[in-house]
């Protein structure tokens, strides 16, 4: 907790009032982001994440008034938005990969509860029209198909027959033998009833029917229905009760189940534990082909890195000449494929490299004799692969490169000239390891995104081709992500969004070791310096 | 420490550009009140809808408690005429809709986030093979279309039925069926080809001819099992075997029964004898047809209105036929309504007492040209090629909607792969694929 | 200045060999660079003939089309479902913000990772790039809710609002981005700021006269890649946005990838006009990316 430096404040002069005023305005805004981010969570039913937001906030307000935890000052504005963007998605996921999330288990237990009690059985069906009166209360005339008819009152929430003779009722409109008007309500026409629905059809009428309790409700523009509730929910018991039959539906992992083993569609979400992750263990479909695409993973992901920082980091030190003509020119232009879309930029070279039609191999044809079949041999296809990859990489690998360029003093430089050092010299022994310093660190990053880099591989060859003679749908280049997902959302039932969870942790543990490995590499690289 | 005062300003006026800039998103979130659809057309003039002649006693919209919005999801292509559906509506009852454009295939994605979280849309335009996923995760809600089904072609009222374990219900209401057939082009081929026999016969001479100058007499686009499908079930070939109720039986995978291995096995003839090539995709398809660099080809009606564009004379047959009928899939689209609807009963009126009409089937026809499901307009259809179309759909098999279907098309395309380039034999080819897709269903 | 004079006479003093060595390097070079445009351009060149051919795909072309149609980019505005200005403006908005943000936020974290030393500080670093590292292709689940969560308290961060996408692009790119300008400040010689500080300058001084002034290029470099990044999204943003006049230009341009009917033409058409501003933010800002000690300035 000390500072390298000396001098830190609070040991020397005393404090400002602007110092004083930058540290309140500056906690004042965070607190604030931090209280709507909150209050919003909270409300939202996501209270973890409100309780985990307000532990830090706290840490925050601490470091702003304590000189010891000064440097949390400097990282809190973008600690909190990361824990809150990045770390808590991350959370969610572990949460996800322990339950049942995924085709069938979509909805939460509470939606799926409300969705069967809204249900209702045994309804016999009315037609229906409205009255409306200027106040904008209603009347609802009920027919039933045998004659019979009611009259709805909408505030009361009332249903009661008809008498013919009831003095409210004015002129009768022939053509459908309903009253125009009812005392002051009138008749709504069929198109204009359309605007009241949504708040016709949240009113329940009761009353009684045939001399029983009943309740009415409005379905649709043609028909109210008489109905009695078909399910209810006993929380104490966490059963669903089939109010027809008499049935009871006990709540066991994600489905509401009878006795004899019937389920409820749909299902809920549920806790399940560590179910999925057996499953990425021990499924021998997971399992089979996993070397191989490991190997393919690493190698893709490290060439990748490799080819795409070769390009950018050569064309930089080309840019950064000062005797180069046009330099702004040319820059804009290398930046110009990052301007394209990802995606736009793949199938383009899908495009430019088909090798019936694409205008690569009619160029090698003409000029070398040779039609490689791209995308149809494994070999070939990976080749391909690096290939769109780097082209995707390499400007901002370039970008990157022209920054950390300018971070060394050319002092450095003119005391290799004077040596008599050779550019090659001068790249190998000052420039290269200077970067190296800046980027290794994203390097490893690079490698990391390339390793889990779905998109291309997906938009490019879709794992393809595949390999023949194989029982599991893994392709000769797919990645672990490519395979992973294909599992998860092409298997047996559809989307796994658990399963696919549960993949990503696991790969998630691969590639932070091998982060974490690079990490011991590269400080070593950086203690070289 | 006139540096700590700089730092402050430009950290408040960081947060107040955040603030600011976040504004437009918030302002312009669709509320409640809006009054037609948010699409540019219709807010230049939000009243516009209600003031036609005629059309309401009332001049203002009602309160928005009253009559929520009505909120569409539909893709680009049937946007246009949906929006004007919309204004007409608007104008007729006086309900504000909202049509909000959404990438076809995001919406079926979408709406399994957004329905639950009571944002969602009320209504949405998808294909009757999504009820798998949609209905199994109750995520749509059923449709009594009784009042209308005489109007609605059997077989995509069939397509739109769902089991979910209690009984099927309809689950939306169809208003185009497409079914792949052959275009073909009549300058080279005279009368179309009625069985795979006379095609392959009919393609070899054809490309022997080096004055046609075609690339390829008949094209198929490879790895794809989609427009293969009807070869495969006139070879006698199936996916899943099917129960006496007509229900699909995901443990009775047909890909390598006697007539799948006999469409493999025609297949791998076909490349070898080079009438078949890999490498051709479906944008490739299409131009080598619209350049007259091939006579057949198989592809849906949505190929139509750029074959016309072309100006290449051609025609469209039913598939040719092998040791059975060709039976193509069948994909069937349709409108559903959200089980999150907040304005269920409103959308489900909407769609059977205002969408399920002759006018609007109509004009939803005339906007883009699918072979209709609602008979009225389907038997008004003159052109030639339209109605090939619905004879084909007429044959065809709907796309299995049961979720065991994903695990189909990864190891099918596989083996056609593998098949178009060379890479492994018909037979153990489409063996693999099928034990792959067992061991997939089985595991899950 | 006294940088340009101080070069000028090193290039003077050196002798005859080392000037046709030099003039050798510079073809080199050229030669490389033209390569490497040749690389980098190819598929755009490809693009621009997808966009002004009529038939619409994206095999099957010459890099050079034969029939050339602005029908495309006539179809892009004529369109009137598609409100490409106010797509571009929101794309504008969003990348633009999060850009600010985000080369702020990490400036700031970087100057306490490089220039302080306090406990768990490595720690803090490994963190940040382990936890960059996670496949977080089911991230758009927990984003939504959270949106979902915060949409009926503030909607100006909610779902379906600029503000909610540039908050995640925000948070999404702190990680490797202060890893990126913390390796850079790094290179900064340490008795640059120390001797200030010996002079009594505070942190907050050292930081805002010493550092930053420095570091131009990087934040330079920063600021273009988050706004390109956030600008070409449509993984995240078509799930966050759900009315199209809050469309980014990215998931506006997915609605032209239909079902069957692709209209690659179209969508070529689209790539390029959306391109075109980042092109023109990359042209305004690259003066930035030179810079910094490389010219010298505070050392003389």
């Amino acid at each position: 907790m000390t500072t390298r430096t000396q001098g830190a404040p609070g040991t020397g002069a005393p404090l400002s009032v602007s110092a004083i005023l930058f540290r309140i305005v500056g906690l004042a805004v965070i607190d604030a982001v931090a209280l709507v981010f909150g209050i919003g969570l909270w409300y939202g039913g996501l209270g973890l994440a409100a309780v985990v937001l307000a532990a830090m906030t706290v840490v925050i307000n601490v470091a702003f008034l304590s000189d010891r935890l000064m440097p949390v000052r400097w990282i809190s504005p973008g600690l909190l938005l990361l824990t809150i963007m990045v770390v808590y998605p991350l959370l969610y996921t572990v949460y996800i990969a322990l339950t049942n999330y995924g085709q069938g288990h979509i909805l939460s237990k509470d939606q799926v509860i409300a969705r069967f009690e809204d249900e209702t059985y045994s309804g016999k069906s009315y037609s229906w029209v409205a009255y409306r009166s200027d106040g904008g209360e209603f009347l609802i005339w009920l027919s039933d198909p045998e004659g019979g008819e009611f009259l709805g009152d909408v505030q009361a929430r009332t249903i009661a027959p008809v008498e013919r003779a009831d003095p409210r009722f004015g002129a009768i409109d022939p053509a459908d033998n309903l009253p125009v008007a009812i005392d002051g309500f009138q008749k709504v026409p069929r198109l204009q009833t359309f605007q009241y629905l949504t708040r016709l059809a949240a009113e329940r009428l009761q009353g009684e029917i045939d001399g029983a309790p009943a309740e009415i409700r409005i379905e649709n523009l043609n028909t109210a229905s008489l109905g009695q509730q078909k399910y209810t929910y006993d929380p104490a018991r966490d059963v669903l009760v089939d109010n027809e039959t008499g049935t009871e539906y006990v709540s066991r992992e994600g489905f509401f189940t009878a006795p004899d083993g019937r389920t409820l569609t749909p299902g809920f979400a549920a806790f399940i534990g560590p179910a999925n992750f057996v499953r990425v263990l021990t499924d021998p479909g997971i399992q089979g082909p996993f070397v191989g695409v490991f190997i393919w993973t690493f190698s893709f992901a490290a060439l990748t890195v490799l080819l795409a920082f070769a390009v950018g980091l050569g064309l930089a030190l080309v840019l950064n000449d000062k005797q180069l003509p046009a330099k702004g020119l040319f820059r804009t232009l290398m930046i110009v494929p990052y301007t394209i879309p990802g995606f736009i930029g793949i199938l383009t070279w899908v495009g430019l490299l088909n090798p019936l039609y694409g205008p690569v191999n009619g160029i090698l044809e003409s000029a070398l004799g040779i039609e490689p079949r791209w995308f149809q041999d494994g070999t070939l296809a990976k080749v391909a692969l690096l290939l769109i990859n780097t082209w995707l990489g390499f400007p901002y690998m370039l970008l990157v490169s022209l920054g950390a360029l300018q971070s060394i003093p050319s002092e450095i430089y003119e005391a290799a000239n004077i040596d008599g050092a050779s550019p090659f010299q001068r790249f190998r022994t000052i420039t290269f390891p200077l970067l190296l310093v800046a980027l290794a660190p994203l390097l490893i990053g690079a490698f990391a995104f390339n390793f889990n880099n779905f998109t291309v591989i997906d938009l490019a060859t879709e794992g393809g081709p595949p390999v023949p003679g194989s029982q599991t749908p893994a392709g000769q280049t797919d990645i672990l992500i490519s395979y992973a997902y294909r599992l998860a959302f092409a298997g047996g039932r559809g989307q796994d969004y658990a399963l696919a969870a549960a993949i990503s942790i696991v790969i998630f543990l691969i590639v932070a070791a091998i982060t974490l490995v690079n990490f011991r590499l590269s400080r070593r690289v950086e203690q070289m310096v | 420490m006139h540096s700590t005062l700089r730092l402050g300003g430009a950290l408040v006026a960081l947060v107040l550009l955040l603030m600011a800039c976040a504004g437009p998103g918030a302002t312009t979130a669709p509320s409640a009140t809006a009054s037609a659809a948010p699409s540019a057309a219709a807010s230049e003039e939000p009243t516009a809808a209600p003031s036609e002649p005629g059309a309401s006693p009332t001049p203002t919209p009602p309160p928005a408690a009253e009559a929520g919005t009505l909120t569409l999801w539909v893709d680009e292509t049937r946007a246009p005429v949906l929006t004007a559906i919309a204004e007409q509506f608007t104008a007729d009852t006086n309900v504000p809709v909202a049509v909000y454009q959404v990438g076809f295939g995001d919406i079926r994605d979408r709406l399994q986030l957004y329905g639950p979280s009571g944002e969602g849309p009320d209504i949405v335009i998808g294909a009757h093979d999504w009820l798998g996923q949609l209905a199994t995760n109750g995520l749509v809600e059923p449709l009594d279309l009784s009042a209308v089904s005489d109007k609605v072609d059997p077989v995509a009222l069939g397509a739109f039925t769902y089991d979910t374990g209690e009984g099927g219900q309809v689950y939306g209401l169809p208003y185009a069926a497409e079914a792949v057939a052959l275009y073909y082009n009549t300058e080279m081929v005279p009368t179309p080809p009625a069985t795979w026999e006379e095609l392959i016969e009919l393609a070899t001479d054809l490309q022997a001819d080096a004055g046609l100058g075609l690339e390829q007499a008949y094209v198929l686009q490879e790895k794809d099992p989609y427009h293969s499908y009807p070869l495969l079930t006139a070879n006698g070939g199936y996916i899943f075997g099917k129960n006496d109720d007509g229900t699909y039986k995901p443990d009775d995978v047909g890909l390598d029964s006697e007539g799948g291995l006999a469409y493999g096995r025609m297949l791998d003839q076909m490349v070898k004898d080079g009438l078949l090539r890999a490498g051709v995709n479906y944008d490739t398809m299409i131009q080598l047809f619209t350049t007259k660099k091939s006579a057949m080809f198989v592809t849906g009606p949505w190929a139509l209105p750029q074959i016309r564009e072309s100006g290449v004379p051609f025609a469209v047959a039913p598939i040719p036929a092998g040791a059975e009928t060709a039976r193509p899939f069948v994909g069937v689209q349709g409108f559903m309504v959200s089980a999150f609807a907040p304005n269920k009963e409103l959308a489900v009126s909407f769609l059977t007492d205002y969408v399920a009409t002759d006018t609007t089937m109509q004009s939803l026809f005339d906007a883009d040209p699918r072979p209709s499901t609602w008979v009225p307009v389907a038997e008004a259809i003159d052109e030639a090629d339209v109605q090939a179309f619905i004879q084909s759909a007429s044959n065809g098999d709907p796309l299995p909607a049961i979720p065991e279907m994903s695990a189909v098309w990864t190891d099918w395309t596989d083996a056609l792969d593998l098949i178009f380039t060379q890479a492994q034999e018909p037979d153990p080819a489409l063996q693999d694929a099928a034990d792959s897709i067992r061991a997939l269903i089985a595991g899950s | 200045m006294v940088q340009l004079t101080r070069s000028l006479t090193g290039t003077r003093r050196r002798p005859m060999g080392m000037r046709n060595q030099r003039r050798i390097g510079l073809a080199v070079k050229l030669v490389v660079m033209f390569l490497g445009l040749i690389f980098a351009l190819l598929p755009v060149a490809y693009v621009i003939s997808a966009s002004l051919n009529p038939a619409n795909t994206l095999v099957g072309l010459g890099l050079i089309p034969r029939d050339i149609t602005f029908d495309n980019f006539a179809r892009l505005f004529t369109s009137p479902l598609q409100p490409w200005p106010r797509w571009i403006l929101n794309s504008f908005i969003v990348a633009g913000t999060t850009a600010i943000i985000v080369t702020s936020l990490t400036a700031l974290a970087a100057y306490a990772f490089s220039r302080l030393r306090f406990r768990f500080r490595r720690l803090g670093m490994i963190a940040l790039v382990i936890v960059q590292l996670f496949p977080n292709m089911l991230a758009f689940v927990a984003l939504f809710l959270l949106l979902d969560a915060l949409k009926d308290v503030v909607p100006a961060i909610g779902l379906n609002s600029l503000g909610g996408l540039i908050l995640i692009y925000s948070g999404g790119a702190l990680g490797f981005n202060t890893w990126l300008m913390k390796g850079y400040f790094d290179t900064l010689p340490v008795d640059l700021d120390e001797s200030a500080m010996v002079d009594g300058a505070t942190h907050v001084q050292a930081f805002w006269y010493i550092i930053l002034p420095l570091v131009r290029p990087i934040l330079a470099v920063i600021g273009i890649l988050t706004f390109i990044s956030a600008y070409a999204d449509f993984l995240i943003a078509r799930v966050m946005l759900s009315s199209t006049e809050n469309y980014t230009l990215a998931v506006g341009m997915t609605l032209f990838v239909r079902e069957y009917q692709l209209e690659w033409g179209t969508f070529a058409a689209a790539a390029l006009v959306g391109a075109a501003p980042v092109l023109l933010v990359f042209l305004i800002f690259q003066r930035q990316l030179v810079g910094g000690l490389a010219q010298g300035g505070v050392k003389g």
